[in-house]
Formats: structure tokens, sequence, C-alpha cells
């Protein structure tokens, strides 16, 4: 099977965030950067197939500025056998769909079986691409995947709905799997992993390239990011750990729980 | 002058409670626009379900009535709500940000090539229409502006009060052919979750642990302690059962469970959405996090701002010596 895997490179969960200078999103320098913790569990995904069948070529995509391109290597020493890097700062402005439009356009030169992405990013918190990408490419799809089985060309997807409850889809391939944490087991990029990946190939791509160029005008913008206002009636306390301690046992009697 | 199309959501046959709450939102944009506003019901059976949502929302009110459309299907859905896009030709497209809704507007955006605003909370309406909605797991909030119609948005369940106008409305079937044979996402079934080990809904005392924690062992050592000192039941977010320190019975949130405890101790939890629709039912929440902006502390009674690693220790001690 050919795979495409579309992986984006986000703020570390744990780094500090602050507002940048123009307001409508963080400052980027300074932070560390990680791969989408949906994007591991989809390339996850796209290299248990190739553990079966050795004969599938995993194929890593990431738009983004430079910085992208340690997550591509990370993923290329995880197990994937080549990377596209999309990097255009007209589809860094873009919008959900500018973007969705850029990705459509690589799975329509790469002509893959199945693709697969996070259901959201941790930091837009869009779920937006993946159906848009579907739609684009032409193929169908399912999100906040939990459990995926294959046979032969054919998924059975269990899509995770509110309560427990799930819902069992069929699809065949080409098709779009946009994943929920979970699915799986992350693996680790092994040290012979990280080595060849040194001599993967990392392809860098235009909008001219992909055929997107002057179709970016976003549609939706961002025009202020901000810590929310705090209407918590919560108390703080105060003081070393174990006047807090104390503080809180106080509490939890008075709750009659102790 | 435009039209707002609110896309509403049949569960159990009924409408949703978050349809009425779209409907809330598309009246108070409507009114601040000049904007109307029609809706559609889709699903098997829709008639009744059309008249009483007609009754609310006084605009008129589309149907697609087809048997394909009993369970979620992708491809029907997009098929049916083109057909209420073709009649409408809105300006705005609302869906509830469900596991349907953002499964189906994404795809409905791309087809109509319309702009797209998720799991918004709120909007602004006083000036060029603005949507709110949160970014970095709830850390930080965003104000989406519009650049160019139409656009499609997904709301919150909850996020704001269902609409309970009375305002005679119509309904008008439409006729729309959905070929069964050519639907590409087959539904096969819908499996109801399995009965747990550990019922989380029945417990007093619940301490939970999040991604701060960072592995299973770290739960033994410091959450579990504190839950056996309390008589309580340890607890999790999503992040902690998915890497696979706890088993899924322990999660708490939208997709875990729903509890109601006395005392709900939150450590190294950020409170995204997802986790405190499961727990802000509790009586009591303490949230312990080292981050003072951290969104739990909007749901808790009492908040440690400090390390999990040093408090829960010196709760635990503290217990126990209370106990004697
Ligand atoms: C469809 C869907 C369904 C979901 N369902 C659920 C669900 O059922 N339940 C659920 O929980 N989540 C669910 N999520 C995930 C949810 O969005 C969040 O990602 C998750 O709740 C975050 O878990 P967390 O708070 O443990 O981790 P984080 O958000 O990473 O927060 C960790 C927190 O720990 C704090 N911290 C770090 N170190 C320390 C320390 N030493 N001492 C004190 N504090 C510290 C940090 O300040 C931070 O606030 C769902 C998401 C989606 C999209
Ligand atoms: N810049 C990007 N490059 C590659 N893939 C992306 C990018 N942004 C989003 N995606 C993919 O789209 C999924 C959903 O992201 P979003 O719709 O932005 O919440 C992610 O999990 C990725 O698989």
């Amino acid at each position: 099977m050919k795979i495409l895997v579309y992986l984006k490179q986000v703020p570390h969960q744990d780094a500090r965030l602050d507002v940048s200078g123009d307001g409508t999103w963080i400052k980027e320098e300074n932070i560390k950067f990680e791969i989408n913790s949906y994007d591991s569990y989809a390339l996850e995904e796209a290299l248990k197939i190739k553990d079966q069948d050795a004969t599938s070529e995993v194929i890593v995509v990431s738009a983004g500025p430079e910085r992208v391109v340690q997550a591509l290597r990370q993923a290329l020493g995880m197990g994937a056998d080549r990377a596209i890097h999309v990097r255009d700062d007209s589809v860094d402005a873009t919008d959900a769909l500018g973007l969705a439009k850029t990705l459509a356009n690589v799975a329509k030169a790469e002509k893959p079986d199945v693709i697969f992405m996070g259901f959201m990013s941790d930091d837009g918190n869009f779920a937006a691409i993946a159906p848009m990408v579907a739609e684009l490419f032409g193929v169908p799809h399912a999100t906040a995947v939990i459990a995926l089985t294959r046979n032969g060309d054919t998924f059975i997807a269990e899509r995770e709905l509110e309560g427990g409850n799930l819902e069992v889809v069929e699809l065949k391939a080409p098709c779009l799997i946009a994943v929920q944490t979970g699915i799986n087991q992350v693996r680790y990029a092994s040290l012979k992993g990280i080595m060849q990946a040194k001599k993967k190939p990392v392809d860098p791509k235009s909008a001219g390239d992909l055929g997107v160029a002057g179709q970016l005008a976003a549609k939706v913008a961002i025009e202020k990011i901000y810590v929310p206002a705090k209407s918590a009636t919560a108390e703080i306390l105060q003081g070393s750990a174990d006047e807090i301690a104390e503080k809180l046992v106080a509490k939890i009697k008075e709750l009659g729980l102790l | 002058m435009g039209n707002i199309l609110v896309i509403t959501e049949l569960q159990r046959g009924k409408i949703r409670e978050a349809s009425y709450e779209l409907l809330s939102f598309a009246k108070k944009i409507a009114a601040a626009k000049g904007h109307s506003v029609c809706s559609v019901v889709l699903g098997k059976d829709v008639a009744a379900e059309a008249e009483a949502f007609a009754k609310r929302s006084g605009g008129p009110v589309y149907t697609v009535a087809n048997p394909v459309l009993e369970n979620y299907n992708v491809d029907a859905y997009c098929t049916a709500i083109q057909a209420a896009v073709d009649k409408a030709k809105p300006e705005l497209i609302l869906v509830s940000h469900t596991p349907s809704g953002w499964d189906f507007a994404p795809r409905i955006a791309a087809r109509l090539d319309a702009g797209f605003v998720s799991d918004c909370f709120n909007i602004d309406a006083t000036g060029d229409l603005v949507f709110v909605r949160r970014v970095f797991g709830g850390k930080m909030d965003a104000r989406v502006a519009v650049k160019s119609t139409p656009v499609v948005a997904t709301f919150q369940p909850g996020a704001t009060e269902a609409c309970q106008d009375s305002a005679a409305g119509s309904v008008e079937a439409l006729d729309v052919a959905i070929d069964a044979g050519a639907l590409r996402t087959k539904f096969v079934e819908v499996k109801a979750p399995q009965a747990k080990g550990v019922d989380l809904t029945k417990a007093e005392i619940i301490v939970s642990g999040g991604r701060a924690l960072g592995g299973a062992d770290k739960f033994k050592e410091v959450i579990e302690p504190l839950a056996e000192a309390l008589g309580g039941v340890v607890g999790a977010s999503r992040p902690v059962v998915d890497a696979g320190w706890l088993p899924h019975e322990r999660q708490v949130g939208s997709t875990g469970q729903v509890v109601s405890p006395k005392l709900y101790i939150a450590a190294g939890i950020s409170g995204a959405i997802q986790h405190v629709v499961g727990m802000k039912g509790a009586q009591f929440i303490v949230a312990i996090n080292k981050d003072p902006d951290a969104p739990i502390f909007e749901v808790a009674s009492l908040g440690v701002v400090g390390d999990l690693f040093e408090i829960v220790p010196a709760l635990t001690k503290a217990i126990k010596a209370a106990k004697g």
C-alpha cells in the first residue's frame, strides 16, 4: 500500500505560551516544538501496515516553516520512507480550507491508497483538515477513529462517539482515516532508524509546485488570541506544601469526608 | 438580508438540545445582521420533530426524510445538506460540534468552497461577525473574523441556552434522492460501552491525575496513596489512558465516565473542556496545577497553584496524621 501521513509540528505541550506582538498567535521564539500528539498515532497506524507488508511505502507530509523538517526527520527515523515539506509563507498564512487545498494536491500528485491524519491539532484545535482533504481528494473518510482493522483494501474503523459508544464503519481504499489519540502505542525511533533517516529524502514543495499559488486567500482569520478572563470563584490556597495540606485537610473534614 | 442555515441533529429520533442552542446563536446573529434563519432536519422520520423545531425557529424548516439517514452516514448527510444549501443559499451554516457534526461540517465547507470555523462557544455580532473559540486545549481563546462568506461554523454543545421562543414557522419537505448503493462509508453498527471493572460514577471521592504525572509508576507513588488515604478511587485524564498508564475505565470525561463525587481532586490536569464535562458535577473540586492560568481553576472550588509532586504527598501525609 502507498500511505500518506500528514503531520503537523506544534508547540510542545509543556511550552510556555506568550502572545505574539501582533496578537494573532503565540511567540515561536525560544519554545520547543513536537509532532502533534494525534499525528504520532496516525504515523504509527501507517507504520503498522508497513510492518505487515514491507512493500508498503509511507510518505510523511508537513506544511510549515523550516523547523518542521525536524518533525519530518523524526518520522523518517521511526520508519517512514520519505518526506514532503510544504514550505511556503502563503500556505502558513492561509486558513483551514487553504491548507486543505494545498495538502489535497499533494495527495492528487502522490495517489496514495490510504491517508492517515490526526483528528485535531493540539495548537489550533481545528479538527478541520482531515474531512476537507478527503472531500477535495475525492475519497471517503472517518474521524475520531479509535480502532482500525484492515482486510486487503477494506478498512473497518471504530469512531468514538459520546458516552462510550463506538460507531463502526466500513470504507474501502482509497480513503482517509483521522485518528484519535490512544488508538495504538506509538513506537520510538531507534538509533539505527535515526541514522538511516539522514539518508532519506525530504522534498520541499512550494504553493506553485502544488498548483495552489494565488488560491490561498483566507476566508476566516484569527484577529486576536488571549488568555481567557477569569470568571472563577475558586479560593487559591497559599503557603508551604505542609500548610496547604493542613488547610485541605480542614476543608475535607468540613465536608464530612474525613 | 442573507440566510443562516441551522443543521439540526436527531438523537434517538429527537432533535438534540444542541440544535436549539444553535438556533439561539442563529437568532442572535440574524437580529444583529438582518439575516433570516432557516433550518434543516434530516433523518428517517422527521415530520413531528420538524414541526416542533419550526414552532421555535419561526423561519422555514426543510426536511429530508430517507431510511438511509436513520444512522449517521457522511455521504448521505452531505447529499441531504447540499439540497438544503441549494434551497436556502445561506451565508452562514451552523452545525453542532458533535461526532457527526465534526465529521461532515468540514467536508461540506470544502464542497462549498466556504470558510470554516470549528468548536465555537460564542459569537460577537456587534461589528463584523466574530466567532470565539478555544485554542491550545483551552489555555487561550481566539476571536476569528469572517473575511468572506459563505462560512460553516460548528458550536460546542452546551455553549449557550437552548432557544425557547414560540414563533410560527413552516415545514417544507425536500425531495432528495440518496443512492444507498453509492455510499462510500458504510455504517455497520453502534457498539454500546462495555461494563467497567471500576464504576467511577458511584465513587464519593475521586483523585485524578493528568499527563503531568509522566508515567504509571508516578500514579502508584503519588496518586494512589492519596486515594487510599481518603478511601477514594483513582481517576485520570485521557492522555494517561492513551499512554497505557491506566486502563480506560479510569478515564473521566466526554469519552470516559461522567462522575459526580462529593470530592474530586484533579492533580496535573489542565481542564480541557472534554475533561471538565466529565467532572464538573462534583460537589467539591480541588485543583492542583503549577500553571495559575490553567482552565481547571475555572471549575475548581479550591485551587492550589503548585507542584503536585510536593503538594500531593504532603496532603497524603496530613490525611494519614488526621486519621490518627
Ligand atoms: C473528541 C475528544 C474527546 C476527548 N475526551 C476526553 C476525555 O474523556 N477525558 C479527558 O481527560 N480528555 C479528553 N480529551 C482530551 C482533552 O482535550 C485534553 O487533551 C486532555 O484532557 C488533557 O489532559 P491533561 O490535562 O492530563 O494534560 P495537559 O492538558 O497536558 O495538562 C497537564 C497539566 O499539568 C500541569 N502540570 C505539569 N506539571 C505539573 C506539576 N509538576 N504539578 C502540577 N501541575 C503540573 C500543567 O500546567 C498542565 O495544566 C478528548 C479530546 C477530544 C478531541
Ligand atoms: N501544517 C500541517 N501540515 C501537515 N498536516 C497538517 C497540518 N495541519 C494540520 N494537519 C493535519 O490535519 C490534522 C487535523 O488538524 P487540524 O484540522 O488543524 O486540527 C492534523 O492532525 C494533521 O494530521
